[in-house]
């Protein structure tokens, strides 16, 4: 007999507890969202920052800077939306301002509509305050600052930056450093 | 003030109509969404704009440019990954062959559906189920939809640094040549 593996997951108590959790829980649902984007983003950073690095299709003197804003805006942007999405998707909050602007509207199904609002709230708070106005704030210096340390060059009419487009290089560089 | 509080109130309608419809999408689309309108308008303003950074500014030129292009190859793979993956789950859904636990438990009782949902639907047994399963299935496709989201950064992002170099060449040296020419 053919087994469905798909639903051989649905049958799981886990998955079911979870999404149970989530149609219960309003504001589960919303963190949940942004865990999930924090995630993503964390592993397409340190994808973005390999390929960066090994990309010489990007002038040498820019790769450093490029790929640094990469690593920096991974490590500071899983923080801060953390801290932003999960404050939003807090439901008192989501109360306040949902009954300052929605109390008194028509909705086909106002429970689809208020766990969409919450998940909207906490990605707006993580996706684009959290993600994409405070995280280049403050990772652009520091991206700058990590690149020189890393990518010094004293000479910058000669720069050879090969040696640090390999990964494995750069892992040992980043070993010696913490030594 | 008669005016004001009708246009104010219609205009609050207008964003809660939007909310709902976009809540229909899913949460995994909205993220999505969301995530590539911050990254193609915002992110490059605030890198080019940073008032923290001394960085030069060709280079900053270069990093803000990556923005967009990759937000826009982001959503072009995910909207179509994501399209067929819904497409297929909610086809094997309609065909009986994904059955939820908690569901078909609650098709036997009634106390197992969340009291929220019930409340809504005015215990209204049958709207309920309905609303319950409809609400099982959008979150069981978001979860398939996030691993697949994240499986598909590996060839947006191999696309996206084809491509980007092109673009941010091409329009870095044609505003240097215009300096040139002006000057």
């Amino acid at each position: 007999m053919k087994i469905n593996p798909l639903n051989k997951l649905a049958q799981s108590e886990m998955l079911n507890k979870h999404i149970n959790k989530v149609i219960k829980d309003d504001m589960f649902g919303a963190k949940t969202l942004v865990a999930l984007n924090v995630t993503k983003d964390v592993f397409a950073y340190a994808i973005r920052f390999k390929t960066t690095m090994q990309n010489e299709k990007i002038p040498e003197e820019k790769r450093p800077f490029v790929a640094s804003m990469d690593l920096m805006s991974g490590v500071v942007t899983a923080i801060m939306q953390i801290g932003v999405g999960f404050s939003l998707a807090h439901h008192k909050i989501q109360d306040i301002i949902w009954d300052k602007f929605f109390k008194n509207c028509n909705f086909k199904d106002i429970v689809a509509a208020k766990k969409g609002f919450s998940q909207i709230m906490a990605l707006i708070g993580s996706t684009i305050l959290a993600e994409r106005i405070l995280v280049p704030l403050i990772a652009t210096p520091f991206a700058e600052k990590f690149g020189k340390k890393f990518f010094p060059h004293k000479n910058k009419e000669n720069i050879n930056y090969s040696h640090f487009i390999s990964i494995e290089e750069f892992n040992k560089d980043i070993k010696d450093y913490s030594k | 003030m008669n005016v004001m509080r009708i246009g104010k109130i219609n205009l609050n309608q207008h964003i809660a109509t939007s909310i709902e419809k976009f809540s229909q999408n899913g949460g995994e689309k909205v993220s999505n969404y969301v995530n590539a309108a911050g990254k193609a308008v915002i992110a490059p303003l605030v890198i080019m704009h940073n008032p923290f950074t001394k960085e030069d500014e060709d280079n900053r030129k270069w990093a803000s440019i990556k923005q967009p292009v990759e937000a826009v190859i982001t959503l072009a793979m995910q909207l179509v990954s994501l399209g067929l993956l819904y497409k297929g789950i909610d086809s094997l859904i309609k065909k009986g062959k994904i059955n939820f636990k908690y569901v078909e438990n609650a098709s036997k009782d009634i106390s197992k559906i969340p009291e929220k949902i019930l409340k809504a639907c005015n215990y209204d047994y049958e709207k309920a189920l309905s609303m319950y399963k409809k609400q099982y299935n959008e979150i069981f496709k978001d979860r398939l939809g996030a691993i697949v989201t994240t499986i598909t950064y590996l060839p947006v992002l191999a696309v996206s640094n084809k491509i980007y170099p092109k673009i941010a060449e091409k329009i870095v040296n044609k505003k240097k040549n215009e300096n040139k020419s002006a000057q």
